[in-house]
């Protein structure tokens, strides 16, 4: 089949407003008599709170509302086994930055004044700062229901793995450690709240899950959902920062509805970073064994991840560390032992890769380490791995379709690995690494049977097509790429069709954009809602024409008898046609929910992982090591993504440039660095996001595995590659110099420490003529 | 946290520089100069500096202009790094100089900041870069608000280190600096402007504007180049700076001298004796390399590298300028 708009490299839809500076986010929007809203944050990481005054903040001139956390005592979170935060701390402050009390005033200048002068007296707790000490350290815990601060372990075993173990030739273990990190989206988090006199609340928000947020601002604010409206103005970045409901949103609703008038509440960038929901500091103990051939026959695994303060989505965090070691290789034995502990420390979530990434570095790095003992090349030790399309894991997910061989031949060829790898100069070298993500969950989080995604189109006697959805568009190009379904299905302009999108009073219900569900899940409800216009249209037209239904096609603004082109009508009067009979305006609906089969096994913790489809990814990296100074400078990167099928290979592309980058920024640079629950780099000159001048170019192929159930065969294309872009360059950094960095960031000071070292010990033969030392970069 | 306004400030924009000093003549200490801002507006919103007045002197056409003039070449203090970066005679006969200055942040950041800034660039520590929510709950520190260092935690003085990337270049290349207050003038080596301390920084008083930074001409004789590192290239303060400055006649090394930034509170720099290069360079260059060594004092200012790292640095950028601009082989 032919298409007429998929397939074809297309800017966004109003792709023109953001980038002349033309895009209204939430931050812009500006309302008669609006306030500013700011939160007064603890200086402390773990206190009981004594006593709040706040008489003295009311009467600063220009204050509107004054609220603490006994005004917003309901619990919630984003899983319902977490339900362990409060928009203000109540009795007790769990993190340096948690907020406590909260004003609105005219100016931000009467609002931070107001803040200075709230009372609070604090009783200091003991406060820790470390997964490991906080999982031994004796009671007050940090949750009294939480003891010994561990929020949720998982022991998993599948197959068996001292079995599997036995059967190996040959066994390795390594401990590896990833800091916790920062989404560093370019806009920080905002929300603007507005109470009307009819009881009505409406909440503008830079969110990837409106709707959670919706159910949230119900929960707290004790108003049914009915009479709240969510809207999610342009978003500037959320990469799993914004993909739940956050303190500031329901502060900013509290606060509209206390004074009377709108309200917003913008966070500074310090702010963001204690907001956080990023990636975890993350203790990874692996152990992997195989055959003589390179055959995995066991796998165990433990992580220890500390994630802060509140749960938030920690418990998906820490399964998905142990689940997704499966679906993509063939590992018949695997052993999981997962804690999620709490700490004094803003709390994780999800970011990027959600927690696949981590895992996957250790993963990628101890595989290399293996095939080099056994004397076999990345790509075999890889290749004698791969599962095979439509199979079931040991922990019951179901793979599909499956591109990752595809994936590994695409870049071993385009970067000429395997003329590179170990024939380059000393400081010089390249390394491969392989991913896989999930292309939306097969269980919703919210642990509901409704459809994850539902769209409806709508076709008037404009001959506008009105596409209506709850998913949130982000940067990510969701908006464009249903359109794209709608106007491929209806072969008409992509200019037709109007998007309405994030607006709960007009559009229907979608989880949201996370877990790289959108194009798979609504990309489906669109092309059925789309499908039902067609068919309704066929049905007209066939009798007006006398042409079978089946034998109609829709293509180029027209509908006509695919055997006698000519005989045919426009799509405009085609609509017309249709509007004139009893059904009336054209309404097509489309709803997607995963199948049964896709929904993963019984046991305690089998909800995360199970996804319809997995995208594949294999990343190589070429990179130069400077000797002398440690500095490591990433020259190239060639990524191969398996979408399943690249409905705009443009946003595809921008995809796999967006993944690389952040991995080259975990791998190299980033970490948010801490000292007694204080950030010490809580801005952007000191977090490390690689600049322009710092990024390699980047060379990114699509591959197209026609996933069987993703909308014309498509999967995810969001996430799935970052993860092994990270352990791609720290094996080329082995590769360069012989030195194994197992420690993330790979800063100049460890890849100097580690070659001290080496020389040292002088330990394994050299690989490589050492003497030939590379020219000084600046030589 | 990270109060997201400037505190009040009155705007200052005097036509000429006659009027700026009439300004600082009453309110010299009510007053923070402004340039291009790039450092000064940042650390207002951190509430480092809360003046009173800000004195707008990047348009003064006093500070504007790169002329050669008698013996020296004149560049005006508000000359933005772009326009010394990009200067093609600067770059012939300074290329330390204008090396350093493209070194600097980002290109926009370069398009609004200034030389002159860059000279009076205030001192940096992880414990003083930080908001108002921040310093305070970590308990301020002496060189703002507070009475102890948490560097060095017994000591009465701060070593926030000096981070500004030309200033490498010109104590290597003798500059001077024209320093203008309402009672008069006066020419200060750049060798002579700063003080090790990280508080008091330089000699500059409250009532004075640098207005220009000049040149000797014979130092065109030299070839230079500057080495810097920062964690990313693509924006990023010094955390180590090396200016090399070599003059040779055919093969006989006439004069050598290296200049340092970012490790000490204050700029260094190190001329090498003259008995010294009547030996072949090989038999010097080491040495050379260890004496500048031994002025780098790097203390736990920076966030992410250690002060040994950036000590390890000083040695390699040295030894690298030297064996570079001398045509030596790389050192293995
Ligand atoms: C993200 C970022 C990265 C940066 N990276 C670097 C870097 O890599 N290297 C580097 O050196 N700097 C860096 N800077 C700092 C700054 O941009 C430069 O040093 C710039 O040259 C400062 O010049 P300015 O004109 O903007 O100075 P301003 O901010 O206007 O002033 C700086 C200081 O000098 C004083 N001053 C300015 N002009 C005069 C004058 N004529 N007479 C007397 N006093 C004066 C001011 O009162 C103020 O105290 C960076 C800044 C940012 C925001
Ligand atoms: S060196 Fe000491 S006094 Fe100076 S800024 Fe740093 S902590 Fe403060």
């Amino acid at each position: 089949m032919e298409f007429q708009t998929i397939g074809k490299p297309t800017p966004y839809l109003g792709g023109e407003d953001p980038v002349t500076g033309r895009a209204v986010y939430t931050d812009d929007l500006r309302l008669p008599g609006l306030l500013v809203g700011r939160i007064l944050r603890s200086p402390l990481p773990h206190a009981r709170i004594v006593k709040v005054d706040v008489s003295k903040a009311q009467r600063v001139p220009g204050v509107v509302a004054v609220i603490t956390g006994q005004d917003l005592a309901t619990k919630y979170g984003i899983l319902p086994v977490g339900q362990d935060e409060t928009a203000l701390a109540v009795d007790r402050v769990r993190y340096v930055g948690e907020g406590v009390a909260a004003v609105a005033a005219e100016s931000v200048e009467a609002a931070e004044e107001a803040l200075e002068r709230i009372e609070v007296l604090y009783e200091p707790l003991p406060a820790y700062f470390d997964a490991l000490e906080a999982m031994n350290a004796p009671p007050p815990w940090i949750h009294d229901d939480k003891p010994n601060n561990i929020e949720r372990e998982y022991h998993h075993h599948f197959g068996d793995v001292e079995r599997g173990f036995a059967e190996a030739d040959y066994v390795r273990e390594h401990s590896f450690f990833c800091p916790r990190l920062n989404h560093a989206a370019m806009e920080p988090h905002s929300a603007v709240a507005s109470y009307d006199l009819q009881g009505r609340l409406t909440v503008w928000s830079s969110t990837q899950t409106p709707y959670y947020l919706h159910r949230t601002l119900s929960k707290v604010l004790g108003l049914p959902m009915n009479r709240i409206r969510v809207l999610k103005p342009y978003v500037g970045g959320g990469f799993g920062g914004k993909d739940e409901p956050l303190p500031h949103e329901i502060v900013a609703a509290k606060l509209a509805m206390v004074s009377g008038r709108p309200v917003k509440v913008t966070m500074t960038r310090e702010e963001v970073f204690y907001l956080n929901r990023g990636r975890p500091d993350q203790y990874i103990w692996l152990k992997i064994g195989v055959r003589r051939d390179g055959r995995i026959t066991a796998v165990e695994c433990k992580v220890v991840q500390d994630g802060g303060a509140y749960c938030s989505y920690g418990i998906v965090t820490i399964l998905y560390a142990g689940q997704l070691l499966a679906a993509i290789y063939d590992i018949p034995n695997i052993k999981y032992d997962g804690y999620r502990v709490l700490t004094n420390k803003p709390p994780c979530g999800a970011q990027r890769g959600h927690g696949s990434v981590n895992t996957r570095f250790a993963f990628e790095s101890l595989l290399d380490m293996i095939a080099e003992d056994l004397g076999l090349d990345p790509v075999t030790i890889r290749a004698r791995n791969f599962l095979r399309p439509n199979t079931r894991t040991v922990n019951d997910l179901r793979v599909t379709s499956y591109g990752l061989p595809e994936c590994i031949r695409r870049v071993v060829e385009a970067s000429g690995f395997f003329e590179k790898w170990r024939k380059l100069p000393y400081g010089r070298g390249i390394g491969l690494g392989c991913s896989h993500y999930v292309s939306g969950a097969g269980r919703a989080i919210i642990r509901s049977e409704m459809p994850h995604s539902n769209v409806v189109v709508k076709v008037d006697v404009d001959g506008g097509i009105g596409l209506y959805t709850g998913t949130a568009e982000i940067g990510q190009g969701c908006d464009t790429v249903q359109a794209m379904i709608v106007a491929e299905v209806l072969g008409v302009n992509l200019r037709r069709v109007r998007v309405v999108a994030g607006d709960s009073d007009l559009t229907p219900l979608d989880l949201g954009s996370y877990s790289s569900r959108v194009t798979f899940m609504a990309g489906n409800a669109a092309l059925q809602a789309a499908r039902q216009i067609r068919d309704r249209l066929a049905d007209v037209v066939s009798r007006a024409l006398s042409v079978p239904a089946d034998r109609l096609e829709f293509r180029d603004e027209r509908v006509f008898d695919r055997e006698n082109p000519d005989r045919g009508v426009s799509f405009d009067e085609a609509v017309y046609m249709a509007l004139q009979e009893s059904g009336g305006t054209l309404v097509g609906k489309g709803a997607y929910s995963p199948p049964p089969e896709a929904q993963g096994g019984t046991y305690k913790g089998a909800g995360v992982g199970p996804s319809p489809a997995y995208s594949y990814s294999a990343s190589v990296a070429e990179v130069s090591v400077d000797v002398e100074t440690g500095e490591v400078r990433v020259e190239r990167v060639w990524t191969a993504h398996d979408c399943g099928r690249a409905l705009n290979p443009l946003a595809v592309e921008g995809q796999i440039e967006g993944s690389v980058s952040m991995g080259l920024g975990q791998a190299l640079t980033e970490q948010v660095v801490m000292k007694d629950g204080r950030i010490l780099n809580a801005g952007l000159l000191e977090y490390k996001t690689p600049g322009l001048l710092d990024h390699p170019v980047i060379e990114s192929i699509i591959v197209e595995s026609i996933d069987p159930e993703g909308p014309f065969g498509a999967k995810e294309a969001g996430e799935g590659s970052l993860a092994g872009v990270i352990p791609a360059i720290a094996n080329a950094v082995y590769d360069a110099v012989g030195v194994r960095i197992d420690r993330l960031p790979i800063t100049p000071e460890r890849v100097l420490e580690a070659l001290r070292k080496k020389t040292r010990t002088a330990g394994r033969p050299a690989e490589k003529p050492e003497a030939v030392v590379s020219a000084s970069a600046d030589a | 946290m990270g109060v997201w306004y400037m505190p009040p400030f009155e705007l200052v924009q005097p036509r000429d520089l006659d009027g700026a000093l009439k300004h600082l003549a009453d309110w010299a200490t009510d007053t923070k100069i402004l340039a291009g801002g790039t450092d000064l507006l940042p650390s207002m919103r951190q509430r480092l500096f809360e003046p009173r007045y800000l004195l707008a002197v990047g348009r003064l056409p006093e500070l504007r202009g790169i002329a050669w003039e008698d013996d020296w070449v004149r560049i005006g203090a508000a000359e933005t790094l772009n326009a010394v970066a990009e200067h093609p005679q600067l770059c012939q006969a300074f290329p330390a100089l204008t090396e350093a200055a493209a070194s600097v942040a980002a290109y926009n950041i370069r398009n609004m900041g200034t030389l002159g800034g860059n000279v009076c660039l205030d001192t940096r520590c992880h414990w003083y870069n930080q908001s108002y929510f921040w310093r305070k709950g970590i308990g301020f520190c002496l060189k703002k608000d507070g009475s102890v260092c948490h560097v060095a935690p017994g000591g009465r003085q701060c070593w926030a280190a000096y981070s500004g990337d030309t200033a490498a270049a010109l104590v290597a290349l003798e500059a001077q600096l024209r320093l203008v207050a309402p009672t008069g003038e006066r020419l200060v080596p750049v060798r002579e402007f700063f003080l090790n301390d990280g508080q008091r920084r330089f000699v500059l008083r409250p009532d004075e504007i640098l207005t220009e930074v000049r040149i000797p001409q014979w130092m065109a004789g030299y070839q230079g180049r500057y080495f810097k590192y920062r964690i990313r290239q693509a924006v990023d303060y010094p955390l180590v700076g090396v200016a090399v400055l070599v003059r040779t006649s055919g093969p006989r090394v006439l004069d050598v001298r290296v200049g340092l930034t970012a490790v000490n509170p204050m700029p260094r720099y190190f001329d090498v004796p003259s008995e010294w290069l009547e030996d072949p360079p090989e038999a010097w260059v080491e040495r050379v390399v260890e004496a500048v060594v031994r002025l780098a004092r790097p203390l736990k200012t920076s966030l992410l590298v250690s002060p040994a790292y950036r000590q390890h640095l000083v040695r390699v950028f040295t030894r690298r300028g030297l064996r570079s601009l001398l045509a030596l082989p790389t050192a293995a």
